[in-house]
């Protein structure tokens, strides 16, 4: 019976998450889209509406994970930039494509690491560090790429980024849902997700409890550093060409992203579900938005409207909830305090 | 008799389920240095926050000059000529001398005038009998400096009643000497001081009138010259003894933590115990005695810097939380909220957090099922009142938090306990409950250190207490020798005052 009226207590809180909320908006969204063009619902179009989005929405993924834990990476716009750069340069200098695609890879671990550090172990706050690593490595591409733009991949990348490769999906598609299903298992379901949790909520209690807080901010900002360069790659593979602008202004679209999921920028609360809802609905706005003529800058607009809206229903709901829980509290505590017998002692002073 | 400055008429207040204080009554007269004595929670805080208007009373009046006033805030406070000097000094330290001097004033026009403040600055400096530099900047000023600071600020908004909160406890004795010259030079310019002082021997040194507060109530208010050491003490520590469950004699075990001559810089010195199998030992000491410290360095949050630990026979160098969890130490902090549990998160989840990899299967996955079995289990033994251990600890209340904080630490079954004020904060029925835990422990043969300000609380229930005053260690007494008056002697930095009476 206990657990029943558990399970009916759980799917109220769900109707009133922020989660439950983006679901109808995206429904809405994919059926006015679905009534206004014909083709929309069909497979082809929504792998279309994924595919111009893999590389971001892979790395809203970890992205997740480190807004969860109470931080922020601002240069994996730049990482992606920087590896798609070592991937042209290596190619263009006749290094074979599975060693440029490795030192590519290598290339975002190692900035990944180089921001962990800063961040786990000197303390600094990561909105400045990785700053300071999205301004520093999209330096080093324009050093590296300066203002030309490289094309001469392989077929064999191209082919990767660009085709199908298994049933109507492409490769980079593959990737994302692999990732996803992986990146969910690991943060809602294993020790390691836990902590992510726990030291967003309180990184004091997360130390005291024993947990080595400063080993998983490291972990995270690596990963961080190796999926945006596998972002990287796919994209630089999808185009068929990179250049030193390459991916510019990415971060903001990928952290737009979280945030709408419903992942608090403070860090200790969120959902990869929240993500995923998330990255539906911008997704089919957008595209909804293209099919019915409106031009991307309108569409950018529209986007940044929902992110405050995302923020402000669930606050002003918990500040509504806040007062009328304080006014009941008040007048619980009038009815209390008023017939209590008031004690009258006497203070041994002379 | 002149007419008082400030007089606090039938001041009650509550916060929650606390008096703070019930029925204060306290007058200052002008020319007079009052100090007020207390334990911690004695409700001199309080006393201090509704003088200054930080708090209102529930009830009583506040009369300036005869004349009742409400204060809504300390702005209010000080244009009646009321101001705080706390024990951190309110300083800002990109600013200098002269500018952190005025900054309260909001009546010198529009435009800084430079040189007239500097040389008001002066002046005022000059008054206090001071030498310092008024355009140096408040960044490299020792405490004693920025202290008197405050007091010159206080004095250039014409202050009458200067209220001064534990201004001694950061201060060297030489630094202690200088500011009561500084205290009694201000007292004869007819200026009322009320002094906040846990160090007895300051506190006889410089008051003129001694005032006792216990629990809330005022229990003693004496001019010095009638007042002695053994008294003062007596009145501090007379408290009426809750329902406690005194501790069951329980034979003591084996040696299970040695610790020697342990010392952190400036911290604490040379600190010396030995804890047994089955053993409560009890720390006392008021506000600044450093006993969270000791057990800071023994969980490897902030490790001291020199002397021995020995665990089962073995030296051991704890350098961080993990070890010292290998080890089979556990610290229950006394801050719930800051660094016990994760206020949004189950209390399942909050009681399986230190012992975590237990519940991951062979594939990484946490077995819910097995972290909801130990934690109704707990819920169970402890009595947790709550629906189910799905919901977050912040729905709890302190009392039932304070045992799921608990809870975490039993599941790492610990071989040695730190229990750091396990029973503030919570109700009477949750301390009994608590008490009961504790001995159960210790009959289990773990090896027990409480940290507690709750005097009869200590002595019920420790076998040993060790005391502490400013991070020295001032003694280890027995149940059979500890009485309230000589643990609150030594807690004071005074052990011999009531060992001399009695001798």
């Amino acid at each position: 019976m206990q657990s029943s009226r558990l399970a009916s207590l759980r799917r109220m809180q769900f109707l009133r998450s922020w989660e439950a909320i983006l679901f109808f908006v995206f429904l809405a969204i994919l059926l006015y889209n679905a009534t206004r063009v014909p083709a929309y619902l069909t497979v082809g179009n929504q792998i279309n509406v994924f595919y111009l989005y893999a590389e971001k929405i892979i790395v809203a993924l970890i992205m997740t994970f480190i807004i969860i834990n109470g931080e922020i990476d601002l240069s994996v716009a730049s990482v992606m930039g920087l590896c798609a750069g070592v991937l042209g340069r290596l190619l263009e200098m006749g290094v074979r494509g599975e060693y440029a695609i490795a030192a590519a890879l290598v290339t975002g671990l190692l900035c990944g690491l180089w921001n962990g550090l800063w961040i786990a172990y000197a303390r600094l706050s990561s909105l400045i560090v990785t700053l300071a690593g999205m301004i520093m490595f999209r330096g080093l591409v324009w050093v590296m790429v300066e203002d030309r733009s490289i094309t001469n991949f392989p077929a064999w990348i191209n082919h990767l980024g660009q085709d199908a490769i298994l049933g109507p999906f492409p490769l980079s598609l593959i990737i994302f849902f692999v990732l996803l299903i992986f990146a969910y298992i690991v943060l809602h379901h294993s020790a390691f997700g836990r902590y992510v949790y726990v030291i967003g909520n309180n990184r004091e209690v997360a130390r005291f409890s024993g947990v080595k807080v400063q080993q998983i901010k490291l972990i995270l900002f690596a990963t961080s550093g190796l999926i945006s360069a596998l972002a990287g790659v796919l994209y630089a593979a999808r185009l068929g060409a990179m250049r030193s602008s390459t991916a510019e202004g990415f971060e903001l679209e990928i952290i737009t992203m979280v945030l709408l999921g419903g992942v608090n920028i403070f860090g200790g609360s969120g959902s990869l579900i929240g993500v995923l809802l998330s990255i539906l609905t911008v997704l089919n706005l957008r595209n909804g938005m293209s099919l019915a003529n409106i031009t991307l800058q309108q569409q950018t607009g529209v986007i940044g409207a929902l992110l405050i809206f995302s923020v402000l229903v669930p606050n002003l709901a918990g500040r509504v909830r806040a007062e009328l829980n304080r006014r009941r509290f008040a007048r619980l505590a009038a009815e209390q305090t008023a017939p209590a017998e008031r004690k009258e002692v006497k203070a041994e002073s002379k | 008799m002149t007419e008082p400055i400030l007089e606090l008429r039938h001041i009650s207040k509550r916060f929650d389920m606390t008096q703070a204080l019930d029925d204060v009554s306290l007058a200052i007269y002008p020319g007079e240095i009052h100090a007020l004595v207390g334990e911690n929670g004695a409700g001199k805080s309080t006393l201090i926050k509704i003088a200054t208007g930080v708090h209102q009373p529930d009830t009583g009046e506040i009369l300036v000059q005869g004349r009742p006033v409400v204060i809504h805030n300390s702005q209010e406070a000080q244009a009646l000529g009321i101001a705080a000097i706390y024990q951190e000094p309110m300083i800002f330290p990109d600013l200098n001398v002269a500018e952190n001097i005025f900054i309260s004033h909001r009546s010198r026009g529009p435009i800084v005038r430079w040189n007239k403040m500097y040389q008001d600055a002066r002046e005022i400096l000059a008054k206090l009998g001071v030498v310092m530099d008024v355009r140096q900047s408040a960044q490299g000023l020792t405490v004693a400096q920025q202290q008197t600071v405050e007091i010159a600020r206080a004095i250039s908004l014409d202050v009458r009643v200067l209220i001064m909160d534990e201004p001694t406890s950061a201060l060297s004795l030489h630094e202690v000497q200088q500011l009561f010259k500084l205290v009694r030079s201000l007292r004869d310019r007819g200026i009322a001081v009320l002094f906040i002082g846990h160090r007895l021997e300051e506190v006889f040194d410089i008051a003129d009138r001694i005032t006792v507060l216990r629990d809330g109530k005022l229990i003693s208010s004496r001019p010095r010259s009638e007042a002695t050491v053994e008294q003062v003490i007596r009145d501090m520590v007379g408290r009426e003894v809750e329902e406690f469950f005194a501790k069951s004699s329980v034979r003591l075990g084996e040696l299970v933590m040695s610790v020697r001559g342990l010392t952190k810089h400036n911290v604490f010195t040379d600190v010396n115990f030995d804890l047994h199998r089955g053993e409560v030992l009890g720390f006392a000491g008021l506000v600044g005695s450093h006993r969270t410290d000791v057990a800071l360095a023994l969980f490897g949050i902030e490790p001291a810097d020199a002397g021995e630990i020995v665990i089962d026979g073995k030296s051991v160098h704890i350098r961080s939380p993990q070890q010292a969890m290998e080890l089979g130490i556990a610290y229950v902090t006394e801050d719930r909220r800051k660094f016990g549990l994760v206020m949004p998160m189950p209390i399942c989840a909050n009681i399986t957090l230190p012992t975590l990899p237990k519940y991951v299967n062979g594939l990484g996955l946490i077995q819910r099922q097995k972290e909801m079995e130990v934690a109704e289990e707990f819920r169970r033994r402890l009595n947790i009142m709550t629906p189910s251990v799905m919901n977050t600890v912040e729905r709890l209340s302190g009392g039932n938090q304070q045992k799921v904080l608990l809870c975490k630490w039993l599941n790492v079954q610990p071989k040695v306990l730190i229990l750091d004020e396990p029973t503030r904060g919570i109700d009477v029925g949750a301390k009994v409950e608590v008490h009961h835990m504790i001995n159960d422990l210790a009959a289990q043969g773990i090896g027990i250190i409480l940290i507690s300000s709750d005097l009869p609380e200590v002595l019920a229930m420790s076998d040993r207490i060790l005391v502490m005053h400013e991070g020295r260690q001032m003694g280890i007494y027995t149940r059979e020798e500890a009485t309230q008056e000589k643990i609150m002697a030594a807690a004071m930095g005074h052990p011999e005052a009531i060992l001399e009476r009695q001798a």
